[in-house]
């Protein structure tokens, strides 16, 4: 069972992504923004996990900001 | 005989009056005492539990109005539990206080955090040339003018914390967090779980 978050850890909002098969950044902005070349916007927010917008790997858990 | 009758009512008559005089002083400085008492705890009762302040208010007066009628033992009566009961009172205020000060310490750290990620997304979805599925533009517009409000509500909770109204901010920044979860729900995001509705049952 997943632990309850608690204190700050609860007002978390950051939102998150887990990255499917056959997914590239320009279908994931489709998904939340409804406009693909948004992706740069996803991009820009997960630099520290990601050097290419075009590798990203299944699994993988990316911030929607 | 008669005589005898005539002192023994005059006699009754002044230990009636004696009785009822040694009780008015006791009275008046139980009173007095119950008086203090309330005014001492009713400045921060009044903030945080004002419904209990009416009690005690109802049996000073009823004990300043038995005195008025000359009543010194009912007034007794009616005073003798109010100092317990201010103290009581003094300490439910202190409790309540320190719910609130904990409850808005949280919130004031976390709902930020909340109204940043609905307007890093609002400010993104501006930009998209088409709305994503399931966003219609009336819903797009409803979030923004929520947005608006809720960062004028924002504001509005720290004005009445810093003004020293604990009980108005907690309940200005839970209607923020209300309608900050309402509006992530309509942007399709997820509302953390601080501010997620209670689950039933």
């Amino acid at each position: 069972m997943a632990e309850e978050k608690k204190g700050q850890d609860a007002w978390d909002s950051t939102q998150w992504h887990e990255v499917k098969k056959g997914e590239t950044l320009w279908k994931i902005a489709e998904t939340y923004y409804g406009d693909g070349s948004l992706y740069t916007k996803i991009f820009e927010a997960n630099r520290d996990v990601l050097s290419d917008p075009n590798r990203i790997k299944v699994g993988q858990k990316l911030r929607i900001p | 005989m008669k005589k005898y009758l005539k002192l023994s009512a005059i006699l009754v008559i002044v230990l009636f009056v004696a009785a009822c005089a040694s009780d008015k002083k006791p009275a008046e400085e139980a009173i007095k005492a119950a008086e203090a008492a309330v005014n001492s705890a009713k400045g921060e009762a009044m903030k945080y539990v004002p419904d209990q302040v009416k009690g005690l208010e109802d049996g000073l007066k009823s004990a300043k109005d038995a005195f008025a009628k000359k009543d010194y033992k009912a007034a007794l009566a009616a005073v003798k539990d109010i100092p317990a009961k201010a103290k009581d009172l003094a300490a439910a205020a202190a409790a309540k206080k320190g719910e609130l000060t904990k409850t808005w310490e949280d919130m004031s750290g976390g709902l930020p955090k909340m109204v940043e990620a609905i307007k890093s997304r609002v400010d993104i979805l501006s930009k998209s040339k088409k709305l994503p599925a399931g966003m219609d533009q009336a819903k797009f517009d409803g979030a923004k003018s929520g947005l608006t409000e809720i960062t004028q509500m924002w504001d509005d909770a720290q004005k009445a914390f810093q003004g020293g109204n604990l009980a108005d901010a907690v309940s200005k920044a839970n209607t923020v967090k209300d309608k900050a979860a309402q509006i992530m729900d309509t942007l399709g995001m997820k509302a953390p779980a601080a501010a997620a509705p209670a689950k039933k049952g």
